[in-house]
């Protein structure tokens, strides 16, 4: 398939490149504006077809057992959807990483809300930063749908059809972070449908040039 | 007026645009309807003025991360239930919610350069939704008749607290109890007296139970109470207030006071235990107190009745 071989071997390295640096700065704005302190291990790039993501992700995730799953789709020129994946009990231990389990706004028997409600704010503010920071690093404009949460033993990932054509090869990217206060590791996958390769060649290629 | 802005005014949701400073720069209608503050007021002010409430961490830390990252935060109804303190509006008035329930969704505002300027915050009203949903939740878990919780949800929540003494070791107890020779008040007073005595025996106990306490309506005339935090002995201290209480209880039908009386049976979660054999054995000696003469506590294992005198 052309498709795969439409990225080469050194735009798959700027493309690390970028992400490394998002993600560092990601970490840093987190740090700094909403004390969240999180570690994002450097990001692994891998292109597969569409048709095979699920049976993919179902295979990353097999070392997990149960899994909770925040999925948010993002749309820009770059464009695709966004996984976090958290082994199934983290949702108790971000609780106290937000620090505001306080707030008396919730009823004591709606614990697996307020886990599955925490897994999304959480969700959404490192996606956000994230996907936010590569964006910017393009030169992109992002906007996100809500997020969802998914929790189950045997995670199926529905992709939006209309991102990911079956024919279509997706961009994966993996990368590990870990809260370090709390003990939470997981991994958050940006996967992005063919359909912005063009437009990422060349948004590399301008990347580069502010370096020549 | 714009096209944007008659939207902007007449849309049934509120929107407000906030800026970097979180001071309020617009405020619709909508708004200003179910708050009562009108847009002259408010705008130019910090939201936070007109209400102290939001001034939580949760809104703090969201804001932050949609003016620095530009992402979106969602306030749910689940979760927050509302963020604007308003009535709820038309027939939820009077009914289950005392606030409008919201569901809250904010945002990033940006110039022609791609610059975070400011936050929309849109704010929908939910309570309709949310009343269905609790209703649904209550058709559920609740005994139709007596209004405890029913035997299904008594399982849920009796594996659940399973689980915690696994984990926690913490005390679990078990009250069992049912109405002695309840097929003679239906035989007496008909089946409008015996639903009246199960009404006012569940409601009666319903009332002296602590939060933490679960009461459920387990078959026709039985009845259990899970006790967490709660040891052998004190479920049997508690047994007995029950057994006074329900002694004391008259239910009037049409124009019979009906008295009756319930036997008891008390177990404690033990390390060995199953689910199974934890209610096994409250059923056990429920059975003991209705062959010893019922109107009675039986623990099982026995304890000391010497607790009993100085209730």
């Amino acid at each position: 398939m052309d498709n795969i071989s439409q990225i080469s071997e050194e735009e798959r390295d700027i493309l690390q490149e970028i992400m490394n640096i998002a993600f560092g700065k990601a970490a840093a704005d987190l740090a700094e504006i909403i004390n969240i302190f999180v570690v994002l291990s450097i990001p692994d790039i891998k292109i597969v077809m569409a048709e095979d993501l699920p049976g993919y992700i179902k295979e990353e995730f097999s070392e997990f057992g149960n899994i909770s799953i925040v999925e948010q789709n993002f749309w820009g020129e770059f464009k695709g959807s966004a996984l976090l994946i958290f082994p199934a009990d983290s949702g108790k231990e971000l609780i106290s990483l937000l620090g505001d389990n306080d707030e008396p706004s919730y009823e004591p028997q709606s614990s697996d809300i307020l886990e599955s409600e925490t897994l999304m704010e959480v969700g959404n503010i490192l996606i956000g930063a994230c996907v936010g920071k590569v964006a910017e690093l393009l030169k992109d404009v992002v906007t996100y749908s809500p997020p969802r949460v998914i929790i189950e033993d045997h995670p199926s990932v529905s992709m939006p059809k209309t991102l990911f054509d079956p024919s279509n090869a997706a961009i994966i990217l993996k990368t590990v972070f870990c809260f370090n206060e709390r003990n939470v590791n997981g991994f958050l996958f940006l996967i992005t449908s063919n359909n912005s390769v063009s437009w990422l060649k060349k948004a590399l290629v301008d990347f580069m040039e502010q370096y020549e | 007026m714009n096209e944007f802005s008659q939207i902007f005014e007449t849309i049934n949701f509120g929107l407000i645009i906030l800026n970097a400073e979180l001071k309020v720069s617009h405020w619709n209608h909508w708004m200003a309807r179910h708050s009562g503050i009108d847009e002259k007021q408010i705008i130019g002010a910090s939201l936070f003025d007109f209400f102290p409430a939001i001034n939580t961490p949760r809104f703090v830390r969201n804001s932050n991360a949609v003016l620095s990252f530009g992402n979106f935060a969602f306030f749910s109804q689940k979760l927050h239930r509302f963020l604007f303190p308003f009535k709820p509006v038309g027939s939820f008035q009077s009914s289950m919610f005392e606030n409008m329930q919201q569901n809250c969704t904010m945002g990033p505002l940006k110039n022609d350069d791609n610059k975070i300027t400011g936050i929309f915050l849109i704010v929908q009203d939910v309570t309709e939704l949310a009343s269905y949903e609790q209703k649904l939740v209550e058709l559920n878990t609740k005994d139709g008749l007596t209004g405890v919780y029913n035997r299904r949800f008594f399982q849920t929540r009796l594996n659940e607290e399973y689980q915690r003494y696994k984990r926690s070791g913490n005390a679990l107890s078990l009250i069992m109890f049912d109405i002695d020779f309840f097929k003679k008040v239906n035989d007496n007073y008909g089946h409008p007296g015996g639903d009246a005595v199960l009404q006012s025996i569940a409601s009666k106990i319903a009332s002296i139970m602590r939060t933490t306490d679960f009461l459920a309506r387990y078959g026709g005339e039985e009845f259990c109470c899970l006790l967490p935090g709660t040891d052998l002995a004190g479920a049997y201290i508690l047994a007995e207030r029950l057994r006074k209480l329900v002694e004391k209880t008259v239910t009037p039908c049409q124009e019979n006071n009906i008295k009756v009386t319930i036997s008891l049976g008390a177990s404690q979660m033990t390390a060995e235990d199953s689910v199974e054999t934890f209610l096994k054995r409250a059923d056990e000696a429920l059975y003991q107190a209705k062959n010893t003469g019922r109107n009675r506590v039986v623990p099982i294992p026995p304890i000391d009745i010497s607790v009993d005198s100085s209730s």
